[in-house]
């Protein structure tokens, strides 16, 4: 009798709770069964043996790890990490955070291995308590400067790149000692953000988009109903849209690269030609001591275009070299079957645009005559991305400013190679999609009423053909 | 066992490790803090705003001051208030005005408490007629751009058309997404020079026609139409480019600290003696705003006259950066 009562009591439970479990929409996660679906080059670049060999010469040098000196001088003397290639790695070179445990594997947050890498000395150096070896490669930003009683400043705004590591204690360092930035009583101020390497997959079709195509973009989602109207950022030099970077505060792929070979790397450049004191020591102190410049003893700076050089590739400097890199590297192939079959991606993708992700997700763009290589002339690059910047509101706001854009307004996130990325928005806070979906509604938010309709308007399945639709790009 | 010499390399040890923590003496202020019982900033609020939306007094109403108490939405801008059903809240406030006019008034759904099983949502919006971006001068014409920019996903279900709601006229407007099953319900009429749009959206079209008749128990002022609208009483007329040419008798230049290439658009008032009283900045930096505000309050406009008597005006000055010029082929949106 009591085995039919607990009987009972399960089958209700189960016709209870079956049909959400049927039907409970999910992540399906990285897409992990057609191989790795982007790092290739442009079509036109591999038909062509000289773009080719730019293209292999930069792979390398993006690749390659820098030493403070050596042969591959100029590391530090602070740093986030010691090449391009380390943090963009997922799921190919190019790409952003990598993880050890998930699809295509290839290794454990690098920042984490510091360390035990013996990229900086664990006598002076510690990790900082963000990176985590199943977390992403992170940068921190404090948005306002300490005063001298160790309180957040507000109407001293920073925002600057507070890099992780110094090369302190490394045997090639010298006698250069300086201290890491306070991250945990920055974290105890509630005065750290964070930021996760952005792919550079298509980056090449992204800066051949004309300021007209955008514009005209911009105007035609004008009557959208939805609550959206975002902006551009603009280049402070000659006032065109700017779109690299998660504020779109970056003009160019070249900007790009020479900003992230200082800020990230320490590596002065013919684009930023000092070594990079934090934020503080530039603008409140004086700069970095001078037993920490000129470490590589090459002077500055530290990479330059080789006058000496024989072939293209090897007169072009290390910043020249990312820039072709990037701009050569094709946009991800998405799947039109996988996750989820092809009908629920199709559908997906209508749903996508139907409920106004969309708006801001712009699916495609023309692209202008390019004078580099055919592939990226008059063609489609699928971005999903409008390269507008938005307000995002206050749950995703950073308080960090960039140019034209304010402290709660992000570059679209362009959506192209989602399928295979492990870590979602700025922070890398999400690794499910429905974690970041829905940290697109809060208060301020441009995106909050879309968002309202997706998770209240849809059903279950057609929330799932979203997320498979996503999980194929 | 505990030698000389042993304990002679603990003294030193320690002696090593002490003089290495006094050389890496934490410093303090900048990018460095050894203060861990400092003040917190406070969670979720933007604190560095960016271009955002400001005025030269705070007692002027402004279109972006909504109040939404319990269920009563009011904006004393526009002058109208909107008795929402019990059941329907605003759970998250909108974004700031953007610097193409547009402002997200109230963003509404069902409360925890409502018993419907259809579920919907709520957008007020307005769109400030002098910066729109579309090629359109009044609603109407806005709503028609609307429609004829649907992409191919949507169907029209009812073309704009002139309907009547709470004795005023408004544009209506619907359309479905037949794969996501949701339709759209547009209304929207015209108040000082600006287009006033409820959306709806839903699965259930009976719950949007329901939501709709109870916009009949709106309160809304004298001029809401959907094409030229009226001012009158306290609210000034509302002339698009009334600053320019022969209207500006006195003009001083803005001096800006800092090139920024952001659009900046700007409403203000001018009093019946023809100098500004109001600057309204839809989105600026902060440094524009004020070097704006003290070249306009220098300002001399040719005084309105309506019937022959002084009247004030508003109108709209796009400052800064300009990407884009509506090209609209109808009448300017102009309330006389």
């Amino acid at each position: 009798m009591k085995t039919m009562k607990l009987a009972s009591v399960f089958a209700c439970l189960v016709a209870l709770f079956s049909p959400a479990m049927l039907f409970a929409q999910t992540d399906p996660g990285v897409r992990s069964n057609t191989g790795v679906n982007a790092g290739q080059p442009l079509a036109s670049v591999t038909t062509n043996p000289n773009d080719l060999a730019f293209f292999q010469t930069g792979l390398a040098q993006f690749n390659e790890h820098q030493t403070v000196t050596g042969d591959n001088p100029g590391l530090g003397p602070r740093f986030n990490l010691d090449s391009c290639g380390a943090c963009h790695s997922q799921p190919a070179p190019g790409g952003t955070s990598p993880a050890s445990t998930i699809f295509p594997n290839v290794g454990p947050n690098p920042q984490s291995q510091v360390i035990a890498n013996g990229v900086v000395s664990g006598s002076t150096n510690t990790i900082p308590f963000f990176v985590l070896a199943n977390g992403p490669v992170r940068e921190a930003r404090f948005p306002f400067f300490f005063d001298q009683f160790g309180n957040a400043n507000p109407n001293a705004p920073n925002g600057g790149v507070e890099d992780l590591f110094t090369v302190s204690g490394r045997s090639d360092a010298g006698s250069c000692s300086l201290q890491q930035p306070s991250f945990n009583a920055a974290r105890a101020a509630n005065n750290i953000i964070f930021r996760i390497p952005t792919p550079t997959f298509g980056t090449g079709l992204m800066a051949n988009i004309d300021d007209s195509t955008l514009l005209a973009n911009h105007r035609a989602q004008g009557g959208n109903n939805l609550g959206i109207s975002g902006t551009f950022n603009h280049n402070g030099n000659d006032g065109t849209i700017s779109r690299f970077g998660w504020k779109a505060q970056n003009k160019s792929l070249m900007i790009f690269a020479g900003e992230a070979y200082n800020v990230e790397m320490g590596i002065s450049n013919e684009l930023f030609t000092q070594d990079r004191p934090l934020p503080g020591e530039d603008q409140l102190g004086s700069g970095l001591p001078a037993n920490c410049l000129n470490l590589a003893g090459v002077g500055y700076p530290e990479d330059i275009t080789h006058s000496d050089g024989t072939t293209a590739s090897t007169v072009t400097s290390d910043v020249g070299l990312f820039t072709v890199f990037m701009q050569f590297l094709d946009q991800p192939t998405p799947s039109t079957t996988s996750p989820g079959g092809a009908t629920s991606i199709a559908n997906g993708r209508k749903l996508f645009s139907a409920i106004g992700c969309a708006t801001c997700h712009t699916p495609s763009l023309t692209t202008q005559p390019s004078k580099l290589t055919a592939g990226l002339g008059n063609a489609t690059a699928n971005l999903f991305s409008d390269i507008e910047i938005h307000h995002m509101g206050t749950v995703l706001a950073d308080n960090v400013s960039q140019g034209g854009a304010g402290g709660d307004q992000f570059r679209t996130a362009p959506l192209w190679g989602l399928g295979q990325r492990i870590f979602f928005l700025h922070d890398g806070r999400c690794s499910n999609l429905l974690c970041a979906i829905e940290a697109h509604e809060s208060n301020g938010g441009e995106a909050t009423n879309v968002e309202a309709i997706f998770d209240q308007n849809l059903s279950p399945s057609q929330q799932q053909d979203i997320l498979n639709f996503l999980r194929s790009l | 066992m505990y030698t000389k010499f042993s304990r002679s390399v603990v003294l030193l040890g320690f002696s090593v490790s002490f003089l290495a923590s006094g050389q890496a003496a934490p410093q303090s202020g900048g990018d460095f803090a050894n203060n861990r019982q400092a003040k917190m900033l406070p969670t979720e609020i933007i604190l560095a705003k960016g271009a955002w939306s400001s005025a030269s007094d705070s007692v002027t109403p402004l279109p972006e001051g909504t109040r939404v108490n319990k269920n009563i939405y009011s904006n004393a801008y526009f002058g109208f208030t909107y008795a929402l059903s019990p059941d329907w809240t605003q759970k998250y406030s909108g974004p700031p005005p953007s610097d193409s006019g547009y402002y997200v008034l109230a963003q509404l759904r069902p409360a925890d408490t409502f018993k419907g099983t259809s579920r919907g949502s709520i957008l007020i919006a307005a769109q400030d007629l002098f910066f729109t971006v579309a090629p359109a001068s009044n609603a109407m014409e806005l709503i028609t751009y609307n429609k004829e920019s649907l992409s191919a996903e949507y169907k029209v279900e009812q073309p704009p058309t002139v309907v009547r709601i709470a004795d005023h006229s408004f544009v209506r407007f619907e359309y479905v997404s037949p794969v996501a099953e949701l339709h759209w319900h547009l209304l929207a009429t015209q108040i000082r020079c600006h287009m006033i749009q409820f959306v709806f959206t839903s699965r259930d079209t009976k719950l949007l026609e329901s939501l709709i008749q109870e916009m009949n128990k709106m309160s809304l002022p004298e001029e809401a139409g959907p094409i030229s609208g009226r001012g009158g009483g306290d609210v000034p007329v509302c002339i698009k480019d009334y600053a320019s040419g022969e209207n500006i008798m006195e003009r001083v230049d803005p001096v800006f600290a800092e090139r920024r290439f952001n659009p900046v658009p700007v409403r203000i008032i001018i009093d019946k003696q023809g100098k500004v009283k109001h600057v309204h900045f839809l989105s600026a930096f902060p440094d524009q705003a004020k070097a704006i505000t003290d070249a306009l309050f220098q300002w001399r406009f040719r005084p309105y006259l309506r019937d022959g008597k002084p009247v004030e005006v508003e109108t709209g000055i796009m400052f800064g950066r300009a990407p884009r010029q509506p090209t609209s082929s109808a009448a300017a949106a102009v309330n006389e």
